[in-house]
């Protein structure tokens, strides 16, 4: 009995070390004889976000601490880029136009696997941490937002993948904010960032980039879980999940209060 | 203060605005007898909730309002059950039609603003009706010549129809064919718009079927408690547009506000109370219209894709 459980609990420990070894970031090669370089480690203040009747939006805080850094005076500041996604959905585009003095929905473009949620927040403005190249590499910005394909010869393409990014800038779904990161000291960090009322539910990813000098020196990843819960959830899956039942209980219910108001009120 | 989270409609709204829109809605159903879902669905537009969860989840709140409206015309014996019966089988054809055509409407991008062009054309007509007929009755008053009422029954081309029926509480012996085509155009109504359709449903009884005025209210809420539950129950199936949450609070403000309505309304004189509604039927008839015609500060929306149920 003890004897297999050690066996398992080795396996167990072999598999984890084999993970962690695939699982290494590439650019940190650790030999025994190497200086560890710069690893970066992050997370969230919360994992998870409720959504229940009081939910007005929230704020959330991601903090993340640079590990090895050599003790040099000298050596450049260190930046901070976060990137959080929600889980995407698909978006059509429409756009008015004038028929009989009336504005009316005309001309539309559809727009696969768009983020429900997107903001990048950094140390400084983003041009100033690195490259376009490199940022476009990473997929850190709008511009780096996979927005079909970008044939330049269509203008009113361009115009409908703008017409995304400015309407969900105003929902306060895509946000870019510069200088949202702040270091303590030199090897500690946190970035802040408003999630509106409106945020789409599921799972959202915190991406923490490391950079020095224009180059990317490590990354980390943690997940956050946007989730109604108790009454708001029981609603939301009846009512996508077993409409017909939701159905039921809405005609219920009112059938219910008015016959209620009728007893409590009549006159006769 | 007093935010609450609307589950399906997905936004935040004040607790007390909800109460107080539909306390004042139902005050002003029970001032005037009116069903108050053509004033309650614009002003939820109005207030940021989706025309499509406006309109589905107004219908929700007519049910609760009818039944208490019903039930007190019912102790009175002011219901005809048969003409009743008949309506519903109109209005439960054109109940699918309207929640279907929202259906696919929506996903062309043409839902809202075919909610919007029906409410600017029938809110425009009965706002200036209304108010033509106020005008008219205040200079009758003040010339001095009594009011006067509807004219007699007379013969019309609904009575020269086949698949005559024989409705003894409306002391009536007519074709069906005029009673299920009113039927499915109220439920067409009650579907796309979000209103109880009462508005158009008692003038074409009086007019068109020429049912005594006595059974007339009674009737129309009778029918229209199983058109309502029928949409609300086609749009929670093929939408998900029924907010049960909002619907709830519409309810207990309605119920509120409507005991309070019939009470002022007793001690109220009519007409110039009836030229006020009709302004501000318009007013919001015109509001709406201004949304339409006015350039929008952005040509462009978004919006999830969605695909037809059918």
């Amino acid at each position: 009995m003890h004897h297999t459980r050690r066996v398992a609990f080795g396996i167990a420990l072999g598999v984890s070390a084999a993970m962690a070894a695939t699982a290494a970031p590439a650019q940190t090669p650790q030999g025994p004889d190497e200086i560890p370089t710069e690893r970066v480690h992050s997370d969230i203040s919360t994992r998870e976000i409720a959504i229940k009747s009081n939910f007005t939006g929230i704020e959330i805080v991601i903090f993340g601490a640079v590990d090895y850094a050599p003790p040099d005076p000298k050596a450049p500041p260190y930046d901070v880029i976060m990137v959080i996604r929600g889980p995407t959905q698909d978006v059509v585009a429409r756009r008015k136009e004038r028929f009989a003095g009336i504005w009316l929905n005309g001309s539309s473009k559809v727009f696969h696997d768009i983020p429900g949620f997107y903001a990048v927040l950094s140390s400084r403005p983003l041009r100033a941490i690195a490259p376009e190249e490199t940022l476009n590499e990473l997929k850190v910005g709008f511009t780096a937002l996979d927005l079909g394909p970008d044939d330049h010869s269509s203008v009113s393409d361009d115009l409908f993948r703008q017409a995304v990014i400015r309407n969900k800038e105003e929902r306060l779904l895509f946000q870019y904010l510069d200088n949202a990161v702040s270091f303590i000291g030199r090897s500690l960090f946190r970035g802040t960032v408003d999630m509106p009322v409106n945020v789409p539910i599921g799972v959202y990813t915190a991406e923490v980039l490391l950079f020095q000098d224009g180059k990317l020196l490590s990354k980390d990843e943690s997940t956050l879980n946007v989730q109604k819960v108790g009454f708001e959830r029981g609603v939301y899956i009846l009512a996508f999940r077993h409409p017909v039942i939701y159905g039921l209980l809405a005609v219920a219910i009112a059938l219910l209060m008015g016959l209620g108001a009728w007893a409590l009120f009549r006159r006769d | 203060m007093l935010q609450v989270y609307l589950p399906i409609a997905e936004i935040s709204v004040n607790l007390l605005v909800i109460l107080m829109l539909g306390g004042a809605v139902g005050f002003l159903s029970g001032m005037f007898g009116v069903g108050g879902g053509f004033l309650l669905t614009p002003f939820l537009m109005f207030l940021g909730i989706p025309p499509a969860i406006a309109v589905a989840t107004g219908a929700n709140q007519i049910v609760a309002s009818s039944v208490s409206g019903a039930l007190v015309q019912w102790r009175r014996g002011n219901v005809d059950t048969t003409m009743g019966g008949v309506l519903i089988v109109g209005g439960l054809f054109g109940s699918i039609i309207g929640v279907l055509l929202v259906n696919l409407l929506k996903s062309y991008g043409q839902a809202d603003l075919t909610i919007a062009l029906g409410y600017v054309t029938f809110l425009g007509t009965i706002g200036t009706l209304m108010l033509a007929e106020s005008v008219r009755a205040l200079r009758r008053e003040r010339a001095g010549k009594p009011v006067k009422g509807r004219r007699p029954g007379e013969h019309s081309w609904v009575h020269g129809l086949p698949f005559k029926m024989r409705f003894h509480r409306s002391k009536l012996y007519i074709s069906a064919i005029p009673v299920l085509m009113i039927g499915a155009v109220v439920g067409i109504l009650v579907s796309v718009l979000g209103v109880g359709g009462g508005f158009l449903m008692v003038p074409a009884m009086i007019y068109i079927l020429r049912m005594p005025t006595s059974v007339v209210i009674g009737t129309s809420l009778f029918q229209i408690i199983f058109i309502t539950a029928a949409v609300t129950m086609l749009h929670a199936v093929f939408n998900q547009t029924i907010d049960i949450l909002l619907a709830f609070l519409l309810i207990i403000g309605g119920v509120l506000g409507g005991q309070y309505g019939a009470r002022a309304g007793q001690n109220l004189r009519g007409e110039q109370l009836r030229a006020l509604l009709a302004i501000m039927v318009l007013a919001v008839a015109i509001r709406l219209l201004l949304g339409l015609v006015i350039t929008p500060s952005d040509l462009y929306t978004i919006a999830p894709v969605e695909t037809p149920r059918w």
